[in-house]
């Protein structure tokens, strides 16, 4: 029976330098996938490339160790030591692969559990699978179905509340104080790497226009160019100010250079409009008192990794939760995977009985358009017919069941008692001696 | 005009008792942390209001006014507190203040029905009728902005003293200049029909002849002071955030003082 399997190696079993190894381009990747359909027992096969994980998925042909000749096809394929990466690499398969592929797309299995970049990936990687023709039935089924969980983990759970980066966190302490960023200014004091990512996130997410000022007013001018800003002149500070809604600072000021007397006087030109500071600067730019004016919310970097902890232990609580649906929606997939072996044998089982019913119901119907016949005429040849269409549909089994060896015999029988619940009387002869089910004397007798 | 009505307390008010209960309990849940909760505790407010505004219907049908007296416009006020939660809801998040509006709004159903009805003045004309309802619906506008006010002092302390990891920062309820703005809105509305209120009360109860020096007399007067000063002074100077929060508690402290004052004056006769 095929079987889905995984191989692969993630950040938690491989540092960079290992998963670099096994990294595949975008632009390898189809290439990659046929050439593991054609070299190996494998019927489908997707494959996922990321920054932190490399993964092969797949359905093996037949019982050989399909996953083993991954490992060793896959460091071939990279020209790799399979030495260096066997320690690394890791395989599933069967109910395993399944609930992984589950977990990797509810971003369980990520770096930062609940981020939504791995399901994307994830979307993308099918997409591929999909263009190079090598997903199948099973392979699409698990795919779609790990979609369908990760959506159901990301509306059950908290698992993707709360940021969990410092600019993320910036932006969700805005939305605590403003709601809607949609109208907000924002100032970045200073020209740091930090702020002008803050900023940015800042206003991707609605902030409608951004200043830059600095000491330096080249280096205003050219973070303002990179964050599509406007620069102003550091003169202008306390101005800029009294017209921010959120301020991000990040100078290398020894001293701090936004102080409580400057925000009183700022906070009283705002008419005591709510604005939030964000202090990402070693030493601290703003000073700590600032905090005590209303309406002014000051957050220094250790308050925004504060936030990211506390987001990130809400989200390990909500993994708990989210880790018992991808359980749940295993099974049920397994249940499925299961059953599939069996269908094609239970559609022809159901297409043979429905030709046979559906012939023998035609002739009946032939018949009785040629004759008038009374009531009691009328239900005997329908119990005729139904006999017919039993003896046609036991005709087979019975002749098999009697031509059987004995063992051979006795194991059909058997099984035969089992499908369909028989109680198996102690005087067989005598049973079929009144019930001559599968003999076609009957079958003749009624036809004439 | 009549006397003293004593009506027996209908089965909706029992079933808005048991939804108010019930919606407190889930409301609680909910803040700390089973979000899963949250559309159980809507609809036991929503049947809470429901069967509560039946309560009224059933009342008005036997023939008593929600604003007949300041017992039944307990009841009333409740109604409203928590028809407002609802429609405040609908926009915004406020698992805590539902935490608070809650039990307010089933302490004044349980004081309306279950006090005892005690004097009641034979002499409500249409202007005292008039007085009571005005001044129930101003007080309800009042305490709904004291609610949202409550929220804003709550997550302004969480977010000042940088408490991440406290059940109303995490819950991620309405944004502080939201609440601000809105108990704001909620003030500007109930201030006019509060000062309506008053002054169809000052009149009533000269054509009574009561003396006018009495302390919820005053304390009426101090409420409106209070809501005028916040109005004023948010034009003016621009108070706004913590100040205004605190003003219109105060101003609804004192609101509240006054239906209390009534209500032991009509208990104890």
């Amino acid at each position: 029976m095929s079987e889905l399997f995984v191989v692969g190696l993630s950040w938690r079993t491989a540092k960079v330098a290992v998963r670099e190894k096994l990294a595949f381009r975008e632009d390898e990747i189809t290439d990659t996938l046929n050439a593991l359909i054609r070299e190996l027992p494998v019927s489908e096969a997707l494959l996922i490339s990321t920054c932190n994980r490399v993964e092969v998925y797949g359905v093996a042909k037949r019982d050989a160790d399909v996953p083993a000749s991954v490992r060793t096809w896959l460091a071939q394929r990279k020209s790799a030591k399979l030495a260096e990466l066997n320690d690394a690499l890791y395989e599933r398969r069967g109910p395993a692969a399944i609930r992984h592929v589950f977990a990797v797309a509810s971003s369980l299995d990520s770096l930062v559990v609940g981020e939504a970049q791995i399901l994307g990936q994830l979307k993308d990687a099918y997409a591929l699978s999909g263009t190079a023709g090598t997903s199948g039935p099973v392979l699409s089924r698990a795919v779609e179905r790990a979609f369908g969980v990760a959506k159901r983990v990301r509306t059950e759970t908290t698992i993707a509340r709360g940021a969990a980066n410092v600019s993320s966190v910036a932006v969700e302490l805005a939305g605590r104080v403003f709601g809607d960023l949609a109208g907000k200014s924002v100032l970045v004091v200073g020209a740091g790497k930090m702020s002008s990512l803050a900023a940015r996130h800042l206003y991707t997410n609605g902030a409608q226009r951004i200043i830059v000022t600095n000491r330096s007013p080249e280096k205003a001018e050219r973070l303002a160019d990179e964050i599509e800003g406007t620069a102003a002149p550091w003169a202008d500070l306390e101005k800029l100010l009294a017209g921010a809604d959120v301020v991000i600072s990040s100078t290398g000021a020894r001293e701090p250079v936004l102080t409580r007397a400057m925000f009183k006087r700022v906070a009283k030109a705002r008419k005591y409009k709510p604005m939030m500071i964000i202090d990402i600067a070693v030493p601290r730019d703003a000073e700590p008192q600032i905090q005590d004016i209303d309406g002014v919310y000051l957050f220094d970097i250790d308050d925004l990794d504060k936030v990211v902890a506390a987001n990130l232990a809400e989200r390990a609580k909500a993994a708990e939760h989210a880790g018992r649906i991808v359980e749940h929606e295993a099974g049920q997939f397994e249940h499925w995977l299961r059953t599939q072996g069996v269908v094609p044998t239970i559609r022809a089982l159901r297409d043979k009985f429905a030709q046979i019913a559906d012939a023998e119901v035609h002739k009946a119907l032939d018949q009785l358009a040629r004759k008038e016949l009374t009531r009691d005429q009328y239900r005997e040849q329908l119990q005729r017919v139904v006999q017919l269409v039993i003896n046609k549909l036991l005709h087979q089994p019975t002749t098999v069941l009697r031509s059987s060896e004995k063992e051979q015999g006795e194991l059909r029988a058997g099984v035969l008692a089992d499908l369909f619940a028989l109680e198996i009387s102690d005087h067989p002869a005598e049973e079929l001696a009144e019930h001559p089910a599968g003999d076609d004397t009957t079958e003749r007798k009624a036809q004439a | 005009m009549t006397g003293p009505v004593s009506v027996a307390a209908s089965p909706a008010f029992w079933v808005a008792v048991v939804a108010y209960c019930t919606a407190s309990v889930l409301l609680l849940a909910v803040l700390a942390g089973k979000a899963s909760a949250r559309p159980a505790a809507v609809a036991f407010v929503v049947i809470a209001m429901i069967a509560h505004g039946t309560d009224i219907g059933w009342r008005g049908v036997e023939g008593v006014h929600p604003a007949g007296s300041v017992r039944e416009a307990l009841g009333f006020l409740a109604f409203i507190i928590t028809g407002g939660y609802l429609l405040a809801s609908t926009r915004y998040r406020l698992t805590l203040g539902g935490v608070v509006v809650m039990p307010v709004s089933l302490v004044l159903l349980l004081l309306a029905r279950l006090t005892p009805v005690g004097g009641q003045r034979e002499d409500l004309s249409a202007l005292g009728r008039i007085h009571i309802s005005l001044a129930t619906l101003g007080v309800g506008i009042f305490a709904l902005a004291s609610a949202l006010s409550a929220i804003y002092l709550v997550e302004d302390r969480a977010l000042k003293r940088k408490k991440f990891d406290t059940a109303a920062f995490k819950d991620r309820g309405a944004p502080l200049e939201a609440l601000d703005r809105l108990a704001h809105r909620l003030v500007w509305v109930g201030f006019p029909i509060f000062t309506v209120a008053l002054v169809l009360g000052a009149i009533w109860t000269a054509r009574l002849g009561e003396d006018l020096a009495r302390i919820e007399y005053l304390l009426a007067a101090v409420t409106w002071l209070v809501f005028a000063t916040l109005l004023v002074a948010r034009q003016i100077y621009g108070w706004r955030g913590r100040r205004a929060a605190n003003l219109t508690l105060e101003g609804f402290a004192a609101a509240l003082a006054v239906l209390v004052i009534y209500l032991v004056r009509r208990i104890v006769g």
